[in-house]
């Protein structure tokens, strides 16, 4: 049944750009995409571990900015731009969790959002990085080497593949002896570390994974927009959404990051067409209110409601 | 008889095709049109918003206004098409921006983009209609950057933020003839594509003309609090501060410069939030002697009668929509004569084909007294696609008002020079 469920789905986002040809659908399953990525990325470490982050923006930045200056300035192909980008992330998520782990609680969470904050404005101020003006990519030369394409289909596929990667690496992760020390951190990190658990080390490990995954979202989404900015790929109202998009969909499960894009994303759409160009923010009032909906009613978020609903279901029977 | 049957039969199809092909024109014409219309930026993105839809109207009605289109219905040469926009709010993120355009052109089949003030979104939203083939019209936009990545399909009206700058140590120059000491200057921008970019211009033209920087500041124009960048600006007492600031920023900075009694002997103001229909009423008398560039101000109406016809009528259509009269500034009439370039260039493309309104932009050629700038007329470089007909003008906030002071023969005050002690 679960089987079934998964592979339904597998085929109909391997179907949809096929059968919806236009830009505009196919760049909104492209954000869903992008954001199931990055939901997914948050999990291992929010949801699995437990360590609340609002900073994953710098991780997003590191790869969108690392690919980019790479292909700027030596003309390095963003493929490898990614791995660096990824590498990179990773090496400044250790950096930043060794210090920032010994903060329990909602104190970790308020050190990862004063971290975004200052990549932020430590990349504005530097010139080399393109500073506040921002870095642009050329348009011509697209290809798969190049990481560029003419159409979306490319994007859509590549985002497709690296969010089943993610996806993948986080099933098997926590069905390893990771996921039992990172679910027992969770829990109750004392007990966890009276009984033997190594929880820096397991925390530092969720944090990597998580940074990497989502600096590889970076280059993808530098390579989809070819240009990039403070403002666009390192402001906390990313680190936020991405956060949101866990939290809501259910976090430390598998499918509820997915279930959180597939939903907010088609919201935010779909209230700014309805609403957006009439000027008066109407839609944006309506997307904070539907989320504040969800979030009281269900707060194990959009999993907990399917969960309810086949229960009921199968009441009835 | 069946070659005859198979011939006839040909006859009638490509008759019938034929018939489709030179179709009646269509009965509208679909512009669309992505501009910030919530968050900070929502006040300008309204504006636009009004103004692009009044030049619509104009263009769509029989009006007495020699404006292009303004005669007639509709467009000519499309059989009197009528033209509508459709607005995208673009929330001042290049990632909405590009998706939006992307929607407009793919799902709400418009002809053509308009778009979208900041200069970030312009960047990716442009690249959306470049790589779908479809005409952008850039009328607001002025990071210098934009006109030099070689694009086909984008065309911008305004100009740039170097030509502003430089005009700024122009007008220096001519005030020391005049007799005032100017040594030194100082800038003060926000840190985003606008202000950084205003920056290195400032800066590459205060050397060439031989302005020392005492103090460059650059600050965050979401920030709620200015009194430390305030403080360094005083301390370092510049004759001249250049600023370039959004609307709200504009307005704190000016309330900040007051608290701490921090008064250069002129302000020049890179527009923006210095010339948004906020800033006077917000501040009363603390926003007297401001100097700003601007595209426009309402005091050309003294040597060009259109000016004040059609400020007075989008006075009336802000007061329809919103409850109370806007006068046109800089960044709205800048809107309106771009929907009018895009219009003209439509209707003389005599299609909505893409590459024919691309052509028709290309050969674009309004004289100036059509139009409600001091511009000497709307022309595109045929490479960088930069308007070369365009200049800027500085006015001076006197008495509530922007008043033209130069250049001198376009000017219709005398500059006030220095600014007074506040509250004077």
């Amino acid at each position: 049944m679960k089987i079934g469920i998964a592979a339904a789905v597998v085929v109909a986002v391997l179907l949809y750009p096929l059968v919806l040809r236009g830009p505009y659908p196919q760049h909104l399953m492209i954000l869903v995409l992008l954001n199931a990525l990055l939901g997914t990325a948050w999990n291992i470490l929010g949801g699995f571990a437990g360590q609340i982050s609002l900073g994953q923006a710098t991780f997003f930045g590191a790869g969108a900015y690392t690919s980019t200056l790479l292909f700027q300035h030596a003309g390095v192909s963003p493929w490898v731009g990614l791995v660096a980008g990824a590498a990179l992330a990773a090496a400044l998520a250790l950096a930043i969790g060794y210090p920032c782990f010994r903060l329990s609680g909602h104190y970790f969470a308020i050190a990862t959002i004063a971290i975004g904050e200052i990549a932020g404005i430590a990349v504005t101020n530097w010139e080399f990085a393109g500073g506040a003006v921002g870095l642009f990519l050329p348009v011509e030369g697209e290809g798969m080497g190049a990481f560029k394409f003419g159409d979306k289909l490319g994007y859509y596929y590549v985002v497709a593949a690296f969010l089943a990667l993610s996806v993948a690496l986080a099933a098997w992760l926590r069905r390893g002896r990771a996921g039992y020390y990172w679910r027992a951190i969770r829990e109750d990190q004392a007990a966890a570390r009276s009984v033997g658990v190594p929880a820096l080390r397991y925390k530092q490990l969720a944090i990597a994974i998580s940074a990497a995954l989502t600096a590889m979202a970076g280059t993808f989404y530098a390579q989809y927009l070819l240009f990039i900015d403070p403002p666009s790929v390192l402001p906390l109202s990313l680190s936020i959404q991405i956060c949101l998009v866990a939290v809501l969909g259910g976090a430390g499960t598998l499918v509820g990051p997915l279930l959180g894009a597939a939903v907010l994303v088609p919201l935010s759409a779909a209230t700014s067409v309805a609403l957006g160009g009439s000027g008066r923010s109407l839609d944006l009032v309506v997307y904070g209110a539907l989320i504040m909906v969800i979030a009281v009613f269900e707060p194990s978020g959009l999993v907990g409601i399917a969960r309810r609903v086949r229960r009921r279901i199968s009441a009835q029977r | 008889m069946s070659r005859r049957l198979a011939l006839t039969l040909a006859v009638l199809a490509v008759s019938l095709v034929s018939s489709r092909a030179p179709a009646a024109p269509p009965a509208e014409v679909v512009i669309g049109a992505v501009y910030p219309l919530s968050g900070n930026l929502a006040k300008v993105g309204n504006d636009i918003k009004d103004a692009i839809e009044l030049a619509a109207e104009l263009v769509n009605d029989d009006v007495d206004i020699p404006v292009p289109l303004g005669k007639g219905r509709g467009l000519p040469n499309l059989g009197g098409a009528r033209v509508r926009v459709v607005f995208a709010d673009h929330q001042s993120s290049p990632e909405k921006g590009l998706s939006e355009a992307e929607r407009l052109i793919s799902q709400e089949k418009v002809v053509a983009v308009m778009g979208s003030y900041n200069s970030n979104v312009t960047a990716t939203a442009s690249q959306a209609a470049e790589r779908l083939k479809t005409p952008f019209l850039n009328a607001d936009s002025t990071s210098p950057l934009l006109t030099s990545r070689g694009f086909r399909w984008f065309f911008r009206t305004t100009p740039t933020d170097d030509e502003f700058s430089e005009n700024f140590f122009k007008f220096l120059g001519e005030m020391k003839k005049r007799g005032k000491t100017i040594k030194s200057v100082a800038l003060f921008y926000e840190n985003t594509l606008f202000g950084t970019d205003v920056s290195k211009f400032e800066k590459k033209y205060a050397q060439q003309y031989g302005y020392p920087i005492v103090a460059d500041v650059a600050y965050d124009a979401k920030s709620t609090n200015l009194n430390a960048e305030i403080q360094r600006l005083k301390a370092a007492s510049p004759d001249v501060l250049l600023q370039a600031s959004y609307t709200n920023d504009a307005i704190l900075s000016t309330k900040t410069m007051k608290e701490l009694d921090f008064r250069p002997q002129a302000i020049l103001a890179m527009d923006a939030g210095h010339v948004s229909s906020e800033y006077v009423p917000s501040l009363g008398k603390d926003a007297e002697s401001v100097l700003s560039r601007e595209v426009w101000a309402l005091g050309l109406g003294a040597k060009k009668p259109i000016v004040r016809q059609v400020n007075e009528l989008f006075r009336k259509k802000t007061q329809a929509a919103r409850g109370q009269p806007i006068d046109m500034d800089g960044t709205s009439a800048r809107a309106f004569v771009g929907m009018l370039v895009l219009a003209d260039a439509i209707n003389r493309a005599g299609s909505t084909d893409a590459e024919k309104i691309r052509a028709a932009l290309e050969s674009t050629d309004l004289p100036g007294d059509s139009l409600i700038m001091p511009w000497r007329g709307v022309k595109f470089d045929p490479k960088t696609h930069q308007n070369t007909l365009g200049s800027g003008i500085l006015v001076q906030i006197q008495d509530g008002k922007y008043v033209v002071v130069y250049p001198f023969d376009l000017a219709a005050a005398e500059v006030r020079w220095p600014l007074a002690t506040w509250g004077k």
